[in-house]
């Protein structure tokens, strides 16, 4: 349904976006996992025709997804902003915001209605935004996404900043809406949400996906080795070098950095001899924890970085 | 068909929120009908008539009928002194001609120069005006009937004399010199004033808050087009201009007897004068990053353009150097626009210079504007 090559976009000497392609179908709901900076707003904003000046193609059912504005009656999209009119109350924004569809109005009142219902809005329909908490806010901005019932949903980080709670109800909604037939983008930057969510998880970064499968698919690149996590008093490098001639043979370092590094053993049997090396070398560990492979592991192999930065 | 209606839906919204707001209402309404009183007041008390009005006649006349016509000009309100040489100084001035008398006696038509000095009040002016045109019509009459009488029952009786009596006069400009004043000048004064400031600040501060959350951008999610939402703004800020107008002009017409002239042409004034706002709005909007510099640059421009344009006191009374340097005002243009339909009888011909520059300054505005307009800092 959705076919996207090539995609390049640079801003200046950055490149946010590097040969990204992708490919989706119906009713498919796609992680889009990244850190800070990957080009996850770049892609969504491109595919939401907001940002120009890019190489590549993105087709959708055959035809170019920018051929003409009318394209846009099939796409929503649900920014990383809460962007909407704190003034208005919710029922007012969602008209507003449907009413730039080609949308019948007594359709939009109705679908309004419904979607105030499914985001649990309802009792607070008549009540101006501006009072709303930040995840009340969150289920809106996502509501207003799907107003005309597009055939393909951008969410860019839909649950940054809110409650469990809050993010619960709308990994629901994303879930539900790819029951229905929709194919859905969304973009996080927080494993867990992928985890339960989707059908599909692609992992990127520097503007390009790294890999990409089902959860079982992804963890498997990490083979079957456990991940070994050390926290201490220590230099990088002297980690670096108290492990050069272990390393290979069933032994990989992960990432090293002052006073955290992490390990892929295949054996955990092999990690009383890495402990030696590193009591041979005065190197002051203080924590060591094992963790089955896991995606965040699959990140942190791919990328090199862990989430959290 | 669909372009329209999505544009004037997002139209709608904007002048939804902005009626919605309690500032609105201040800086609409509130804040101008105070300004209104304020000045109207001023410059009513500035402009009163003297108690008597007084005119110098200077008596050339060789015959009789001079000292006869004069005989009819004098009135407790106006006090004439009479002269046979033109004084030096004067504040208002008939002169009857050598040939008064026999032009009369030979039923010829003649022409009587009656001037004011240019600074002296208009109103006593009218008041001498009003005094010769009875003081003409009164010795007509009499010279009709040949000795005294009442013309109305005369013309009653003899229809065929209605159209003989034929009294044409004509003003140069120089001579009759109106300075506006009153609430026929602070109203639209203030309009315009309250225009610039509401329209560039509220305007302004709209368009950069919305491209700051990013509503702007999330506009063209829809198959709205970036041109679409540009004139959607524009089209926002010019009915919120004109708006305004309407409300103050409606205001001034129920409680302060306000005169325009011509209103159908008063308000094609303030149309393009408020579409070059409105541009003006969209582009300090799409420049300014910060709500505190719009509120500082607006307030600037516009007390600088209302003060610099006649808005406060009327581009009539100063010096010609300064009326010159005015002409960069936005406001000049319509005040002097205003001010010819409403003080000086004016119509489209007199007015079309000053739309000619306020439509030229709204098309550079616009164009200016949709360059500098952005979804995103
Ligand atoms: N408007 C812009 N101007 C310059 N650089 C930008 C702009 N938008 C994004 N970038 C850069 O492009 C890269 C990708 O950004 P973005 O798509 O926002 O990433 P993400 O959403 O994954 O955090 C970053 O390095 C960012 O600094
Ligand atoms: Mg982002």
């Amino acid at each position: 349904m959705l076919e996207i090559k090539n995609l390049t976009k640079s801003y200046g000497d950055v490149v946010a976006l590097d040969r990204f392609s992708l490919d989706l179908k119906k009713g498919e709901v796609l992680g889009l996992l990244g850190p800070n900076g990957a080009g996850k707003t770049t892609l969504i904003s491109i595919l939401a025709g907001t940002v120009r000046d890019f190489t590549g193609t993105v087709t959708f059912e055959g035809r170019s997804l920018f051929a003409d504005r009318s394209m846009k009656n099939r796409l929503g999209v649900v920014p990383q902003d809460m962007a909407f009119y704190d003034d208005l109350n919710a029922m007012d924004n969602l008209l507003f915001w449907g009413g730039l569809y080609d949308v019948p109005r007594a359709d939009l009142k109705r679908r309004a209605a419904e979607l105030l219902e499914v985001v649990e809005l309802s009792d607070r329909a008549k009540e101006p935004v501006k009072n709303f908490s930040g995840g009340m806010k969150r289920r809106l901005n996502t509501a207003i996404g799907l107003l005309h019932k597009p055939d393909l949903l951008l969410l860019d980080e839909p649950t940054v900043g809110i409650d469990v709670q809050a993010k619960v109800s709308i990994l629901d909604i994303i879930r539900s809406v790819g029951a229905a037939g929709t194919a859905v983008i969304f973009t996080t930057h927080q494993l867990a949400e992928v985890e339960g969510t989707c059908s599909r998880i692609a992992i990127m970064d520097h503007g390009r996906i790294l890999a990409q499968g089902t959860l079982d698919a992804l963890i498997r690149i990490v083979g079957e080795k456990d991940i070994v996590e050390f926290t201490g008093e220590f230099a990088a490098a002297a980690f670096s070098e108290a492990l050069q001639d272990l390393a290979g043979d069933g032994l990989e370092l992960l990432s090293v950095a002052d006073g955290l590094a992490s390990l892929a053993v295949a054996d955990t049997g092999r990690i009383p001899k890495v402990m030696d090396r590193l009591f041979q070398r005065k190197l002051a560990v203080t924590d060591m924890k094992i963790k089955t492979p896991s995606l965040e592991t699959v990140f942190l192999k791919l990328t090199g970085r862990s989430l959290r930065d | 068909m669909r372009t329209l209606r999505r544009i004037l839906h997002v139209t709608a919204n904007d002048l939804r929120i902005m009626v919605g707001d309690k500032v609105f209402f201040f800086w609409t309404l509130a804040f101008p009908v105070l300004f209104i009183v304020l000045f109207g007041l001023v410059f009513k008390a500035g402009a009163s008539a003297p108690d008597v009005a007084e005119v110098v006649v200077v008596n050339q006349d060789q015959g009789r009928w001079g000292a006869y016509f004069i005989d009819k000009i004098k009135t407790p309100g106006v006090a004439v002194t009479v002269t046979d040489k033109e004084p030096e100084a004067y504040n208002r001035l008939l002169v009857l001609p050598p040939d008064f008398s026999a032009r009369i006696e030979a039923r010829r038509d003649q022409a009587l120069a009656f001037k004011k000095r240019e600074n002296a009040s208009a109103r006593a002016a009218a008041r001498v005006e009003t005094r010769l045109y009875q003081a003409i019509a009164r010795t007509l009459s009499e010279l009709i009937l040949y000795g005294d009488g009442d013309l109305t029952k005369f013309l009653d009786g003899h229809p065929e004399f209605r159209d003989i009596v034929l009294v044409e006069s004509r003003f140069p400009p120089k001579t009759v010199s109106v300075v506006p004043s009153g609430f026929d000048h602070t109203i639209p004064g203030t309009t315009i004033q309250f225009i610039m400031m509401m329209v560039m600040i509220y305007g302004g501060i709209s368009v950069m808050e919305d491209r700051k959350k990013g509503i702007l951008g999330r506009l063209l999610f829809s198959p709205l087009s970036p041109g679409g939402l540009f004139r959607a703004k524009l089209l926002g800020r010019w009915l919120m201009g004109l708006l305004q107008a309407l409300m103050l002009f409606a205001i001034g017409k129920i409680f302060f007897r306000l005169n325009l002239g011509n209103v159908p042409l008063a308000l094609l004034v303030i149309a393009v004068f408020a579409l070059a706002m409105s541009a003006l709005s969209v582009f300090i909007g799409s420049l300014c990053t910060k709500e505190d510099l719009i509120i500082g640059l607006s307030v600037l421009l516009a007390n600088l353009f209302a003060a610099l344009g006649g808005c406060w006191w009327p581009n009539e009374i100063v010096p010609p150097a300064v009326r010159t340097v005015a002409r960069i005002s936005p406001a000049y243009w319509a005040m002097d626009a205003l001010h010819k339909l409403t003080f000086f009888r004016g119509g489209f011909a007199d007015i079309a210079p000053a739309l000619a520059v306020l439509g030229t300054l709204a098309i550079v505005l616009t164009a200016v504007a949709g360059k500098a307009f952005r979804i995103r800092d």
